[in-house]
């Protein structure tokens, strides 16, 4: 079964670099952009099965993207997890409205992350963990 | 203000000093334009209409009488200067309507037109200052609100950055470490872990400040809540060698609170009173009823530590406030916690106080509102001065398909709340709010004033109607079950309340048990899968 490809979008190329690490251990292909005009791009291009979505990008914001996805066909069916450094109390809510499917705020737990991905995915697209040396 | 003259509100019933003070007020200046009302009630409506420079005001109107009425004005229009006109010399009257906002107090028996028209230029000017300085405030409130929502932003980038990579290591992900290694990585996660703890309630703290904390109440069941704060503290209280107890009375009333914020002072309290413990010591937490306070439940958490001083205990809920002696033995938070504790609390309108002795260790207690199922019951379950003959109890839950559920459950569940509320009748059935969850199943409960038949319809209207909203079915799984409310035989002669109480009784025990028993199974399922 071909990996499910996610596509990582996030203008910190330090933390694209380690959460892909942390992706492809768990058994994901990933493709990455660092702003929202890329991010299209790139949703188009690569057709992901899941977005991970920072909201504070260059050059169109998260929410301008999560607008955008919803108005293309191909693409308005591909889960979105919002993964931001800002307050949930005022974004959650209009995320989800915007039709992310979840909102993590950064620092998020690896393993809930992890779970939600998966989930997202729907069943038949179960990944097994990657067998690491512990 | 027309034609930047003065416009003044005289509130005042006696037609006689009425038109004294209207003719010192022409005396002494030409531009002046004097609306004259004799009742409080048309003060406020005036008011309302237009913005006078200055209210000139007698406290004793056949609508309101002493300090009620300034009160009144101040509440209606909070930014006009106030005089007081009266005809009591009562000098603490005086200070006391002056510390409430008003700009001054004049003796109407010594009236001079220049006496009245300095007060009033003065009482202007004094007001103009005051607001001047209220939005100085507030701007710099917001400013700083503002940085510190902002720095606390700022700060998560690169904390993120660092958690990544250290828990990317700690789980292999980028090949096997030594264990001293791994040791030594465990330690700077921790710090971390604090790190990001610290930047939470700092934003916390500044939504506290800003008004902006918000909480959704539940029916919450508190053992619950006390038994899962235990648990997530056992660890920390075993490696310290302190005990950790728990003493919760036997018919816990529901309270009517916001469970994350209850559990996020539970924790608070606890992992303090773990804190400032010694090894042997212990840690007891209590929930109780106390018959003068019927209204409320007491939570109390209590330690063997080295207690607190008198001093420390007027200020240790006060913002940054950090016991001088705990800083070099433990440092691990802002000072923030029990601040934020007060301010969850103070939301529910509960109460929270600490006493202690040096070397006797501490005991904080907070109250939390009794969701009171008696009152809210007694309209529906009463007709005609009698207890209906029949109730039961409807139970709708609601199962995310998938969990955790993807996109706006809180929309779709509260949606489903809405149209259970549409299909029952509002005298004679009740639906009580969400109840605390568990995991991600939402639970609405209706007492329903029927038999087990008629309460079938009303469950097959619910269904029906929940079935027609369109994806709900794609989203999570209904259940609606029913059970009818056994009331106790010798309960029928009793007093009306009485009789209120007893179906309250048993609808919250039947609740509570019913909950108890979900969480026994789902404990028990999870052990098997083990």
């Amino acid at each position: 079964m071909p990996k499910p490809k996610i596509l990582l979008v996030d203008d910190d190329p330090d933390l694209v670099r380690a959460l892909r690490l942390r992706l492809r251990a768990n058994n994901y292909e990933v493709a990455t952009a660092s702003d929202g005009y890329a991010a299209i791009a790139q949703a188009q291009k690569e057709r992901p099965a899941l977005i991970i979505l920072d909201l504070g990008l260059p050059v169109g914001d998260g929410f301008v993207v999560l607008d955008r996805l919803q108005n293309i066909d191909a693409l308005s069916g591909v889960p979105v997890i919002v993964l931001s450094a800002r307050d949930p109390q005022a974004n959650e809510e209009r995320a989800l409205r915007s039709g992310a499917a979840a909102f993590f705020q950064k620092p998020a737990d690896n393993d809930e992350l992890m779970n939600v991905i998966r989930v997202s995915l729907g069943p038949g697209t179960e990944q097994q963990t990657a067998a690491w040396p512990s | 203000m027309e034609n930047n003259g003065t416009n003044i509100l005289l509130i005042e019933d006696n037609p006689g000093d009425a038109d004294l003070v209207r003719l010192r007020l022409v005396e002494s200046q030409s531009d002046v334009k004097v609306n004259c009302v004799n009742r409080l009630a048309d003060g406020i409506a005036s008011l309302s209409k237009e913005t006078p420079s200055l209210v000139l005001l007698d406290l004793n109107l056949p609508d309101s009488r002493g300090a009620d009425t300034y009160r009144k004005i101040l509440e209606h229009a909070p930014n006009v200067p106030i005089v007081v006109l009266s005809g009591q010399d009562d000098e603490t009257l005086a200070i006391k309507a002056v510390h409430s906002g008003v700009q001054d107090y004049l003796l109407k028996g010594n009236l001079s037109s220049k006496h009245l028209e300095r007060a009033m230029r003065y009482a202007v000017e004094r007001q103009a200052l005051v607001r001047a300085l209220e939005i100085a405030q507030k701007k710099q409130l917001d400013f700083k609100n503002q940085f510190l929502s902002h720095v606390s932003h700022e700060l998560r980038t690169p904390l993120t950055c660092i958690h990544q990579y250290v828990t990317l290591l700690l789980d292999g992900i980028a090949g096997a470490m030594a264990p001293e290694q791994a040791d030594h990585l465990k330690t700077v996660l921790k710090s971390v872990n604090q790190l990001h703890a610290m930047i939470r309630d700092l934003l916390e703290a500044t939504r506290v400040e800003g008004g902006k904390m918000r909480i959704e109440p539940r029916c919450v069941a508190l053992g619950g809540l006390v038994q899962q704060t235990v648990a997530m503290l056992r660890p920390t209280a075993d490696q310290k060698r302190v005990g950790l107890e728990i003493g919760l009375d036997q018919r816990l009333p529901l309270v009517h609170a916001d469970p994350d914020r209850v559990l996020e002072v539970l924790i608070n309290l606890v992992d303090n009173a773990i804190k400032f413990t010694p090894a042997e010591g212990s840690v007891v937490v209590k929930a109780c009823m106390v018959e003068a306070d019927p209204g409320f439940v007491y939570i109390s958490v209590s330690d063997t530590g080295r207690g607190i001083s008198p001093e420390a205990k007027n200020l240790i809920f006060d913002r940054l406030y950090q016991d001088a002696d705990s800083v070099d033995n433990n440092r691990s938070g802002l000072g923030l916690g029990l601040f934020i504790c007060r301010e969850i609390v103070r939301l529910h309108d509960g109460r929270i106080w600490v006493s202690s002795e040096l070397g006797q260790g501490s005991t904080f207690s907070f109250t939390l509102p009794v969701y009171s199922m008696a009152k809210l019951l007694a309209p529906v379950i009463i007709y005609q001065n009698r207890l209906r003959p029949s109730f039961v109890l409807v139970r709708v839950d609601l199962t995310p398909l998938i969990n955790p559920p993807r996109g706006n459950w809180k929309e779709t569940w509260q949606q489903c709340l809405e149209i259970v509320q549409r299909c029952v009748y509002l005298d004679k059935d009740l639906v009580l709010p969400p109840m605390e969850t568990s995991g991600a199943t939402e639970t609405f409960y209706v007492v329903t004033s029927a038999d087990m038949q008629h309460s079938g319809i009303m469950t097959m209207r619910i269904r029906e109607q929940l079935d027609r909203v369109p994806d709900l079915k794609t989203k999570c799984s209904i259940t609606i079950t029913a059970v009818p409310v056994e009331l106790p035989e010798e309960q029928a002669g009793a007093a009306l309340e009485q009789q209120v109480e007893s179906v309250a009784g048993c609808v919250t025990q039947m609740i509570v048990a019913g909950r108890e028993r979900k969480q026994n199974l789902a404990a028990k399922s999870t052990q098997t899968s083990n």
